[in-house]
């Protein structure tokens, strides 16, 4: 029965209550441990699709009489534009639509560099980037604001700071036996997705509308856009069947869709909008810079007593607050816990999430602290985090649906035993470390999300649903748990995804929720398919409908009959068995999160600033795993995103004008796979009881959490350094060197005891 | 724009000049067309006409990159020179020749700021950002050089020969000044057609790079031991190739407040370099 609830949605940390129609879940949860097809390794449905250059991309997407977007972005900071004449470029070769700044989300005013001004739609993407130069522009340059804490200052914020106290902090840090005070930074760092931003649109009619788009969700696309152009919501169809990456930068249309569409809609074309490399790098948004002004207080035996930190995120001209202050509040079960978050607004381009945004960059502070304070108090940092356990959510008392830090930690145990092995391994110049750090998430998904489960009279079962794989496998585990739950090989059954007009309404990818949303749905979808092919079996084999499961592809009776399930679907002739599934409820009254810690191990050559990571163990809770095989890769992915903000990555402005400096991939760097470490993954794979009929979390952001700070406690263990600001790259790392030789001028070099 | 592809080097020479650009491997002038940083009109692919191969002590011009890295018969400083430069799909096409008359990195001039190497008035990346910087030879104009087989050639001695001229490779070189902005003293049409390297009795190349492959020098460090002495240059720390009269000529490097880091950084790998060719 469809039940009306109030709850709270989690998005990325950002919580809001709303109405949910949810359906109720009724499906017991499987055992746990790996099954036929769930819990087994499971290569990629399209991986050979992908492979082979078969898979269409919204790059590949090429319409008859398409036309090519170019947008005139800002070359400043900060600048006025006085005056546009288009003439120049309408007339030139190719061009069949210019948009000037009146035309919205085009701007007279550009607040960063690459804000988009102008737009010139042409025959050829050459044709339409040449009449960009012949748009006559007179810019007058304006002074930048850069300066976050100037910013503070002033009271430029993007929205309102953002405080929680609990308990008393003040009296708590007056009480402490011991109290340690430092300011971490963390840099700019830029999604860099394989995929550029980009979308093609095209009308069918005046007011229908089509919109190819790589994205991470396909509704809320679908959403914004018909709200901007006016139109009913089934008027806009948007499709993404794959896409390149996004990493939290593609949940929105950007400028280059509602410009393509309007390009579309004055010339009756298909237009495609495409951002090259360079403007990727300007315009589809970053995880923003922090600075964070830690202090904790803490009892003798590690207890801590009293945490306070002070967060600046410089957001550039937009964006969201994400929380860098959250771990601090929800990591350890401290009772005096005060933050105040700031999102500076600055002349420069605006954040946009990015893989756990605000808790990488706020577990970087808080679990260097930690281990500063382990030093201070000559306490095991491993035993120091589990004597701060938090038994229950430290903001507010509830109940952790499902919570296996503990065995994180365990599991942790014989990796971090290598500590005196992996000192004694130092050779000369290079001095080697271990560090850990913990992690804590969201990713626990949430309704709405439907799905539909098609049989076919061949036995062949199709998943379809309006989800898109953001590139994680996600669809792939779609195909296992509905061959889970019907008794099929895995290679009978496909996923329809992509296209809002082809199935139900689904998840955003992001804030690790398409599995955890999606999955129960999918289960659920192909439960009641399962339950209509029992019910034709029973009528069909003359058995009591109860005796009767699926298996192995047939129909098996209790009483040892077994019927292959093609001789039941054959049959429907053309009919078809159609199974329908929606996402029920989370748990309510509980909070629901991911949990995990990863130990690094890391080489520095005291001589050179040269850091080496050379493994990364990663132990995560979250909850049931569906494609071991899959989520390896995710952690993968996640620890060496990790490594890059670790260690090189680094947008970087020129401090003057606030243009930006890295826009190609020589200057920005990226890891490759010369810097990749021995990376050994081990997920607690114990379903969260209490969470859905699946008892899974997502597993896209926990991997990339702690990775900062397990490297640079790795560091500090290996030279004694301590190492506050990221990039952790040459000039830092000798700095950091020299600052400690000043400090302790016997021990460095030596690894600390 | 169009193509040329002479097939003998007289014709490849009446090609070129008129505003012609030679086009070797093309890793490095192709972007640079594309970012319109160099104008042409006609490119001459000068691949069938510049020697390509090791004999000796010579080494064709037109040799990639990925041949060098895997030829034993070179200096070791050359062959690991190549082999830690860019990726191995750069070194498959790029050539020894093209890879010494690289342009500089810097992002000021690659992204086109109206800088002093540009024909301005000011170096930004002095008042700017210039962690990968030079740190000597860094005013007006405080590029650094990013080949790392150029510096290895230089400590090598090696001697370049073109289709005019015999020259030692430190003369290919020149600091530019406020009236001829040129970093080379190759002339329009030039072509260097192979090198001489001296077998040295042992050579090295070391590196320091923000990744551990696939990025530019912050500090290359080659060092080549010969019977009267031992030859030390630099990559990545001054407008050009740099020869060090010495570890101590590293005392004269005038950083800027972000990149000293690099003089430590050298300071090492000088050490290792000349530890790893001493007798």
């Amino acid at each position: 029965m469809a039940r009306l609830i109030r709850t709270e949605k989690e998005v990325e940390g950002r919580y809001t209550e709303q109405w949910v129609v949810v359906d109720e879940d009724a499906l017991e949860q499987w055992p746990a441990g790996p099954r036929d097809t769930v819990g087994r390794p499971t290569p990629r449905q399209d991986g050979l699709l992908r492979a082979r250059g078969e898979a269409r991309y919204t790059a590949d997407v090429r319409l008859p009489g398409m036309l090519h977007a170019a947008v005139l972005r800002s070359p400043f900071a900060r600048a006025r534009v006085r005056e546009l004449d288009t003439r120049m470029a309408e007339r030139a070769s190719g061009v069949r639509a210019v948009l000037g700044p009146d035309v919205e989300p085009l701007t007279a005013e550009p607040s960063f560099q690459g804000a988009p001004v102008a737009a010139v739609a042409a025959d050829t993407y050459e044709q339409a980037r040449a009449a960009l130069g012949r748009l006559e522009v007179e810019w007058e340059e304006l002074d930048p604001l850069l300066d976050p804490d100037e910013a503070v200052r002033r009271g430029e914020l993007v929205g309102e700071p953002s405080s929680h106290e609990r308990g008393d902090v003040d009296r708590a840090l007056a009480e402490a036996d011991v109290v340690l005070e430092a300011e971490y930074r963390t840099q700019t760092v830029l999604h860099n997705s394989m995929e550029t931003h980009q979308s093609v649109c095209v009308w069918e009619g005046r007011d229908r509308l089509t919109v190819y788009i790589s994205t991470q969700f396909v509704w809320g696309i679908r959403e914004v856009v018909a709200e901007h152009f006016g139109l009913p919501q089934d008027h806009v169809r948007v499709v993404c069947e794959f896409m390149g990456g996004g990493f939290g930068s593609k949940n929105g249309p950007d400028d280059h869709t509602y410009i393509g569409a309007e390009l579309a809609r004055r010339t009756g074309r298909p237009v495609k909008c495409t951002l090259t490399r360079r403007e990727e790098n300007l315009a589809a948004g970053n995880r923003n810079a922090t600075i964070q002004r830690l202090r904790v207080g803490a009892r003798s035996d590690g207890t801590v007593t009293a945490l306070d930190g002070e967060f600046v995120n410089s957001n550039g001209w937009g964006g969201w607050l994400a929380s860098t202050g959250g771990p601090m509040r929800m990591l350890y079960a401290c009772e005096n816990v005060r933050t105040v978050e700031y999102a500076a607004k600055l002349n420069t381009p605006p954040m946009k999430a990015f893989r756990a945004p605000g808790f990488v960059e706020g577990t970087f502070g808080l679990e260097c602290l930690m281990d500063e304070l382990a030093a201070k108090l000559d306490l095991n940092p491993l035993e120091l985090r589990r004597r701060n356990h938090a038994d229950q959510d430290a903001m507010d008392e509830r109940p952790f649906s499902a919570k296996n830090l503990l065995e994180c930690y365990r599991r942790a145990e014989p990796h971090w035993e290598r500590r005196e092995e992996v000192r004694a391994s130092s050779d000369g110049t290079w001095k080697r470390g271990v560090g850990l750090a913990s992690q804590v998430w969201y990713g626990g998904g949430g309704p709405p999300s439907y799905a539909w489960v098609r049989v076919g009279a061949d036995a062949r079962v199709t998943v379809v649903t309006a989800m898109q794989d953001i590139g994680t496998g996600s669809a792939t585990a779609m195909a296992q748990i509905a061959a889970e739950e019907l008794g099929l090989p895995i290679d009978r059954v496909e996923v329809s995804l992509g296209d809002t007009s082809r199935g139900p309404y689904a998840t955003i990818s992001a804030g690790s929720s398409t599995i955890a949303s999606m999955g129960p749905a999918v289960r659920s979808a192909a439960a009641d398919a399962a339950r209509q092919i029992l019910e034709i079996a029973a009528q069909r084999y003359d058995r009591e409908q109860r005796l009767l499961s699926l298996s192995g592809g047939r129909i098996v009776c209790a009483d040892g009959g077994s019927w292959p399930l093609e001789e039941i679907t054959c049959l429907l002739e053309s009919g078809q068995i159609l199974g329908q599934g929606s996402r029920g409820p989370n748990p309510t009254g509980m909070r629901v999160l991911t949990f995990g810690v990863q130990v690094a191990e890391v080489a520095v050559d005291v001589e050179t600033g040269e850091v080496r990571v050379e493994k990364i163990a990663a132990i995560h809770d979250v909850g049931r795993v569906i494609n071991p095989l899959g989520a390896s890769s995710q952690v993968e992915g996640g620890i060496i995103q990790g490594l890059g903000h670790t260690l090189s990555e680094e947008r970087l402005l020129d401090p003057r004008t606030g243009t930006v400096l890295t826009r190609t991939l020589d200057a920005y760097k990226l890891p490759t796979i010369a810097d990749v470490p021995v990376i050994v993954t081990d997920l607690v794979d114990e379903p969260d009881v209490h969470l859905t009929n699946l008892g899974s979390k997502g597993l896209g952001e926990p991997p990339i959490v702690p990775t900062a700070a397990a490297i640079a406690n790795a560091i500090r263990d290996a030279t004694g350094a301590d190492v506050r600001s990221l990039p952790i790259n040459r000039e830092e790392m000798l700095r950091a060197l020299r600052e400690a030789r000043e400090r302790h001028p016997e021990q460095v070099g030596a690894p600390s005891a | 724009m169009e193509l040329l592809r002479p097939d003998s080097l007289d014709a490849a020479k009446a090609a070129l000049g008129n505003g012609s650009v030679a086009l070797a491997g093309g890793t490095e002038l192709v972007p640079l067309l594309r970012d319109r940083i160099v104008a042409a009109t006609t490119l001459v692919d000068i691949r069938a006409v510049v020697p390509r191969g090791v004999d000796g002590t010579r080494i064709g011009a037109g040799t990639t990159l990925a041949e060098l890295e895997a030829d034993p018969t070179i200096p070791q400083a050359l062959r690991e020179a190549c082999r830690l430069a860019a990726s191995p799909q750069l070194r498959t096409m790029g050539t020894i020749g093209g890879n010494l008359l690289q342009s500089t990195r810097c992002w000021y001039w690659r992204l086109k700021y109206p800088c002093w190497l540009r024909g301005g008035d000011r170096c930004f990346a002095r008042e700017g950002v210039h962690r990968e910087h030079a740190v000597f030879a860094n005013e007006p104009c405080a590029s650094a050089h990013p080949s790392d087989p150029a510096a290895a050639l230089l400590a090598l001695d090696a001697t370049l020969r073109t289709d005019r001229r015999e020259l030692p490779l430190a003369d290919l070189y020149r600091l530019p000044t406020d009236d001829d902005r040129e970093m080379t003293t190759l002339e329009p049409g030039e072509l260097i057609l192979d090198l001489d390297v001296p077998s040295a009795e042992a050579s090295a190349y070391l590196k320091a790079m923000d990744r551990r492959r696939f990025s530019f020098a912050l500090v290359g460090v080659a060092t080549a031991r010969f019977s009267d002495g031992t030859r030390i240059a630099v990559s990545g720390m001054a407008p050009i190739p740099w020869l060090l009269d010495g570890e101590a000529a590293l005392d004269t490097a005038a950083p800027l407040p972000q990149n000293a880091y690099k003089v430590e950084i050298a300071r090492a790998l000088v050490r290792r370099a000349l530890a790893e060719v001493a007798a």
